[in-house]
């Protein structure tokens, strides 16, 4: 980026092909947030970089450079961009100049040099044998423990490398793209409604949230109107998914400091909304019902009143559960000053979600970007700036009870009418969609032609999240890392992709 | 404290399903299921057409043309029963858990409107079966080679007092070499192949190796990424496949009982 470019302007404003942008002057530090950082290809398939910031107002901030020469790293006013970086380097091959460090991070060490998925044609890549150097902490008595990337429990793959003192953590090196299956390449010259399948699977325990976000990109790029129906039933299911992921959290926590009683607890309410969803949708999770346009079925008005009163009733015995929780004093003794993330951190590295309102960061997409239902729904957004186990608990228990309340706000009073609008695929498409999904902001990227797509990058919340991690185990115990970690509750698939 | 929550929890009703309603069901998985009489060679060209993962094809079997439906790589997306017309319901049992790959096919002759799926050697387990397979220990090492997440969900809830795997003696460990059953979800992808290589080869033998979901079945949704090597057979031998996209607990469990039973009862 160089200083004669104009300034940055709202997503939608001026299309990809208009002159290169540039992220707001002079806001970096004050106002604007790093959303995300990604790659594509012009028409005459010349790289660029894509840079997103949230600015304070309701539309994202959208700025791009041609990259068919080096670009300048951005880390040194926006260290969130970091891994973005990392990524456009192994991705596209786009030369970064001035990033502190450029080790692969998407590819792993089977990976040849020089293959460049984004870019290139690639069927078979060779397999090769690379180096990957860790870093090194030296020092009296310090110790490396490796863990993963099989990990003890049913949870996801990744590889984290701790350099201890004792019991103390010195530094925690995160390496992780293990689940790296090259989700957005396959979206490439797929049609616009086998997208949302796609999108689905990235991370499945979100999936109506990534489902949601990705039709609504399409649908902004297509500027289609999702009937009101739909958008009330796509709002029921967002806040369950978050209902559900925020009990299924707290049992986990529970899991992880031993009070198992707790957690059978949590996971039985858990389950109860799960089947719940079975009677209501035909599926557990909400797969195959988000499609660009709306829904792809309707749903039956007094099944979703069904719905609502299992939600009413588990949101109730939850609030009961985490108050017992939360007054026991060996939890509180777990819990509290474990795994702090300071603002300065969290501004820092732009983290989203839960994570961010619990280090005193009041950001919520519903609210901040409002879409679909949100628009005209009323909800608070809880915030708190402990920063530690106990705060990030804490918004989750209340997010929890706040969701609880919407869906049945909304299932009382369900609009009539079709649920699925046509949409207008002919000439080129543009649009990008953001939805507040468990984790926090989670943000679609497309642009295609004629019902295909020719790109859709994905800005998960678990990839901004993740980088936050190193910061919060540092000085803490080794043992108290898998409770710190389920406090962010991260998904591996969804950072990898 | 924890008298507290103890004292919530008794006052619940029992929540476990017992094992005969559990065996079958797939309630919530949307899985796919053809009424032979209503299919029709148009109807089961469009399927093919709308199927994502190519669960559906068209083949022609001693000169007869056959639709076939591979639940390997069904997502159970349920974007076949409009274009079905009625010939695609949605499964109301279903007992293809725990089989060898060639059990997962069906075929159905398109002209005489019959399912010609040769017969399964054991169709289902029968319930005086069920109890002869309990009272053995069996230790489960799962393994995510890829995973979405979605299966690992699934398999969690495996342990949740409605379906309270542990009444079986089944348990989850914490180690490969505590295992004798390796549970492997999602594709293989090219950054986990070498670590699900060597994950097998730490679990002793003899031992089962069971690919979940349409991912580890087929790879599903990712088959064909460049990132990707395959379903999990692609790098390590498989006993038995459980389909679906996620598979509930419900029929997880009938696809563990399933592979159990065949190394059991012969």
């Amino acid at each position: 980026m160089n200083d004669n470019t104009p300034e940055a302007v709202p997503i939608g404003e001026r299309g990809p092909t208009g002159p290169p942008l540039v992220l707001p002057r002079g806001k970096t530090e004050s106002v604007a947030r790093l959303v995300t950082v990604f790659g594509s290809l012009g028409v005459d398939r010349e790289k660029r970089v894509h840079y997103v910031f949230d600015v304070g107002a309701p539309k994202y901030w959208e700025a791009f450079v041609a990259a068919s020469g080096p670009v300048r790293s951005i880390v040194s006013e926006v260290p969130a961009a970091a891994w973005y970086e990392r990524e456009l380097h192994d991705q596209y091959g786009i030369e970064i100049t001035e990033h502190p460090d450029l080790r692969p991070l998407v590819f792993h060490e089977n990976w040849p040099e020089g293959v460049h998925p984004m870019v290139d044609a690639v069927n078979q890549v060779p397999w090769a044998s690379r180096e990957y150097k860790f870093l090194t902490v030296q020092g009296d008595g310090v110790a490396e423990v490796a863990v993963g990337p099989v990990h003890a429990g049913i949870i996801e793959p990744g590889h984290f490398r701790f350099s201890v003192v004792g019991d103390t953590v010195l530094h925690l090196e995160l390496r992780h793209f293990y689940t790296h299956k090259g989700t957005e390449k396959l979206f490439e010259g797929s049609f616009v409604n086998a997208g949302a399948m796609i999108a689905e699977s990235v991370s499945g325990d979100n999936c109506f949230a990534h489902a949601v976000a990705y039709s609504q990109a399409v649908e902004n790029a297509c500027r289609a109107e999702v009937p009101p129906r739909a958008s009330a039933i796509r709002l029921i299911g967002l806040e369950l998914e978050r209902l559900v992921s925020h009990i299924s959290d707290l049992g986990g926590l529970c899991t992880d400091v031993g009070f198992s009683v707790a957690a059978a607890y949590a996971a039985r309410l858990k389950e109860f909304l799960l089947r719940a969803s079975a009677d209501c949708t035909g599926t557990r999770y909400w797969r195959g019902i988000a499609v660009p346009g709306g829904l792809r079925f309707d749903l039956d008005s007094e099944k979703v009143l069904g719905l609502s009163q299992a939600v009413s009733l588990a949101a109730r015995q939850f609030a009961d559960l985490a108050r017992v929780i939360l007054g026991t004093p060996s939890i509180q003794n777990r819990f509290e000053t474990a795994g702090v993330v300071s603002l300065e951190v969290a501004r820092d590295l732009a983290v989203v979600g839960p994570v961010a309102r619990a280090s005193g960061i009041d950001l919520d997409v519903r609210r901040d970007h409002p879409y679909g239902h949100y628009k005209s729904a009323q909800f608070e957004v809880p915030v708190t700036h402990y920063g530690d186990v106990m705060a990030r608990a804490k918004i989750r228990i209340k997010e929890a009870a706040i969701s609880a309340r919407l869906i049945q706000q909304i299932a009382g009073a369900l609009p009539i009418g079709s649920v699925l609008a046509p949409l207008e695929l002919d000439g080129a498409m543009h649009g990008s969609s953001a939805v507040e999904s468990p984790r926090g902001e989670l943000f679609y990227w497309l642009q295609g032609r004629d019902g295909r797509l020719t790109r859709c990058h994905i800005k998960s919340p678990s990839f901004q999240n993740w980088p936050a991690m190193p910061f919060a185990i540092a000085d803490n115990i080794i043992a108290d890392f898998p409770l710190i970690n389920k406090s962010f509750n991260l998904s591996y698939s969804g950072c990898d992709r | 404290m924890i008298f507290e929550v103890l004292e919530r929890s008794l006052q619940q009703p029992n929540r476990v399903i017992p094992v005969e309603a559990l065996l079958g069901n797939c309630a919530g998985s949307r899985m796919p299921d053809v009424t032979a009489a209503r299919l029709t060679p148009a109807i089961a060209q469009r399927l093919v057409e709308v199927c994502p993962t190519a669960a559906f094809s068209v083949a022609e079997l001693g000169g007869r043309p056959c639709l076939k439906l591979s639940y390997a790589e069904c997502i159970g997306c349920g974007r076949c029963e409009q274009p079905g017309e009625g010939a695609v319901v949605t499964a109301p049992r279903f007992t293809w858990c725990g089989l060898p790959k060639a059990n997962l096919v069906r075929l159905w002759d398109l002209e005489s409107h019959t399912e010609i799926t040769p017969p399964r050697p054991n169709p289902e387990i029968m319930r005086g079966q069920i109890r002869s397979l309990f009272g053995k220990a069996l230790n489960i090492r799962q393994l995510d080679a890829g995973s979405c997440n979605g299966c690992e969900a699934e398999i969690s809830a495996l342990t949740n007092p409605y379906y309270d795997l542990e009444r079986f003696g089944i348990h989850f460990v914490a180690s490969p070499k505590h295992a004798d059953m390796l549970l492997v979800t999602g594709p293989v992808t090219r950054n986990m192949a070498g670590a699900v290589k060597n994950t097998y080869d730490a679990v002793p033998s003899p031992k089962l190796i069971v690919a979940v979901g349409a991912c580890g079945c087929s790879g599903g949704i990712f088959a064909g990424s460049h990132a990707v090597v395959g379903g999990v057979d692609a790098v390590i031998p498989v006993d038995g496949y459980i389909p679906g996209c996620p598979p509930t607990p419900a029929m997880l469990l009938t696809g563990i009982l399933e592979v159990l039973r065949r190394r059991t009862v012969r």
